[in-house]
């Protein structure tokens, strides 16, 4: 069974995941803080840390950032009810593989921490508008382009994943295989990450000023 | 009764004139009687100031009567300036500014606030003195006065401006926080004694849970509830409304934005719309909605997984999807496609063309 260690500030919340994921996935530790959590991760090296992305001591990027360099197998899946756009890509860009909001249903919930152990990134529809949002317009900037712009094909998933469609359901829609749309998410994961795209930045200061 | 300084010297019994003030006088200072008569009486042609002087320091000398030695010494000292050709005003205003702040300080009142009571008639005065040696100095000096009156104003009152600004920070603090207690009082703790009085329904649990999400994150987020300036905020009220009036899960995504305008605006109407027939009709938990917005066109997807339908059966009497969605669309210069069958939920994709732009 895939091992799981909880991040949460809340302590009910924690008490309500770990009820609901109870028979699906191992959950070995639980942790109410980023000081908390960092040598209990190290200690317990689980395959995915359901992190949420506020947290009172500095919230999941600091989670990551301490623990990512020493236990690169570590998968994170950032959990959160945030509206906040840019706390969500912040979290993203330090390296976690997804992003869903914490209304998720049980079986969806199993379902991504699977996907996430198998190494596949899972966007949430917001995540997704999030994304798109953040690659909107513009042409791209710095010496990379690839990396600075989303292909059609990308733009295309990320739009039917916005618009709540099931990885397999899009496979069906593209006439594509549900593997080609993993690697896709993948490929704007990865963009989302090593991007300097200063569209990037400017969004993410605009929200914050909104 | 005021204390003043005793005198330097004392009148002498043997050798006097008058009251022995002069012999005194020369005692003290180790000269002769005569010199210092002699300039008594110099200053006695100055206007007769040499003879108020004297006076002044004979009821000095006599320790009971304090406050005529110094009247009689003010008007010494007047009748010297007069002689001197000095206006007789500067030394009125010098000599109020002088007793008010005597005053001032002998009530012990400091220039710091909460350091002690400022005594009024000490402040009328010093400002009275103030304002007749300004009004002097204004015919000379004219630059001196605007300066020299601010200053005076500046001492006087920039204490009490500074406690005034203090408590006004403080009363603004504690308007915040009675604010932030209302809110929480009408919000928060209401909406806990709902959720324990509705234990054992979830969906009403969930319901007032998240009806209150929505609301604290509006008020913390800022957008006010109903004056939506913005596409993405419309259809996130839109959404808001749709959850609450039926309780369904709208998971909502937005891509651009922009200023809401007519045609935006019928667009959100058709979307609601839309989420009303789903949270209806569709039978599921949740509803997605995405909305993506560029220069040229406005697109709004709202898709549900339910029990979905065949649009040649609807009965016509169901006049939401062709007048409140297609209709609207049509008439603001959009258009509406709906994707359904039996069994395979709905998708309603709404377009609008962002014409002048």
């Amino acid at each position: 069974m895939i091992r799981v260690v909880l991040v949460d500030d809340h302590e009910l919340f924690r008490a309500g995941v770990r009820g609901e994921l109870a028979g699906l996935v191992e959950i070995v530790g639980e942790a109410g803080s980023v000081a908390e959590a960092a040598p209990l991760i190290r200690d317990l090296d689980p395959d995915v840390v359901l992190l949420d992305v506020h947290l009172a001591d500095g919230g999941g990027e600091a989670v990551i950032a301490r623990v990512a360099p020493e236990r690169p197998g570590v998968k994170f899946l950032a959990l959160s009810v945030s509206d906040a756009a840019e706390d969500v890509i912040g979290v993203i860009r330090a390296g976690a593989r997804g992003y869903v909001t914490k209304t998720i249903s049980r079986d969806e919930l199993a379902d991504a921490i699977r996907r996430i152990a198998e190494g596949d990134a899972v966007f949430s529809p917001r995540l997704a508008g999030f994304v798109l949002d953040a690659f909107r317009s513009g042409e791209p900037v710095g010496a990379d382009a690839e990396l600075e712009t989303l292909t059609p094909r990308e733009r295309e998933v990320l739009q039917l994943i916005a618009r709540g469609y099931l990885y397999k359901e899009i496979a069906a829609r593209l006439h594509l295989s549900v593997k080609t749309i993993e690697a896709h998410v993948s490929s704007v994961l990865r963009k989302l990450q090593l991007s300097s795209r200063h569209e990037l930045a400017r969004w993410a200061h605009e929200r914050r000023l909104a | 009764m005021t204390q003043i300084p005793e005198l330097p010297f004392e009148r002498s019994e043997r050798d006097r004139v008058v009251a022995g003030i002069c012999a005194g006088i020369a005692v003290a200072l180790g000269v002769d009687a005569t010199l210092v008569r002699l300039v008594f009486a110099l200053l006695a042609l100055a206007g007769g100031a040499g003879i108020l002087l004297y006076l002044a320091l004979w009821v000095w000398a006599g320790r009971d009567r304090p406050i005529f030695a110094v009247l009689i010494l003010a008007l010494a000292a007047m009748a010297l300036l007069g002689a001197l050709g000095v206006p007789w005003t500067v030394f009125l205003g010098a000599g109020l500014l002088l007793a008010g702040l005597v005053l001032l300080v002998r009530r012990g009142a400091t220039l710091r606030p909460g350091g002690g009571s400022l005594f009024i008639p000490g402040i009328a005065l010093a400002m009275a003195g103030a304002v007749v040696m300004l009004d002097h100095l204004g015919r000379s000096h004219a630059f001196l006065a605007p300066g020299a009156l601010a200053g005076a104003f500046a001492l006087v009152l920039g204490p009490w401006v500074w406690q005034l600004t203090r408590e006004r920070g403080e009363r603004i603090r504690l308007a915040e926080r009675s604010a932030i207690a209302a809110r929480i009082h009408d919000s928060v703790l209401q909406t806990l004694a709902l959720v324990q009085r509705d234990a054992d329904d979830p969906q009403r649990v969930r319901s007032h849970a998240r009806r209150q999400e929505r609301e604290l994150r509006r008020w913390l987020y800022g957008s006010g509830y109903g004056s939506a300036q913005t596409f993405a905020d419309a259809l996130a009220e839109a959404a808001a409304d749709v959850e609450e009036g039926h309780s369904i899960r709208v998971e909502l995504a937005t891509a651009g934005d922009a200023p809401l305008d007519d045609a935006l605006t019928q667009a959100v109407l058709a979307a609601r719309e839309a989420m009303t027939n789903a949270a209806k009709h569709a039978g599921t938990e949740e509803i997605a909605v995405y909305a993506e917005l560029d220069e040229e066109v406005a697109s709004v997807f709202v898709r549900d997984r339910g029990a979905g339908f065949d649009r040649s059966v609807v009965a016509a009497d169901r006049r939401g999807i062709a007048e409140s969605i297609e209709g609207r669309m049509q008439r603001a210069g959009g258009s509406a496609t709906i994707h359904s069958s039996p069994g395979n939920g709905t998708e309603v994709e709404l377009t609008m063309p962002r014409r002048n732009r």
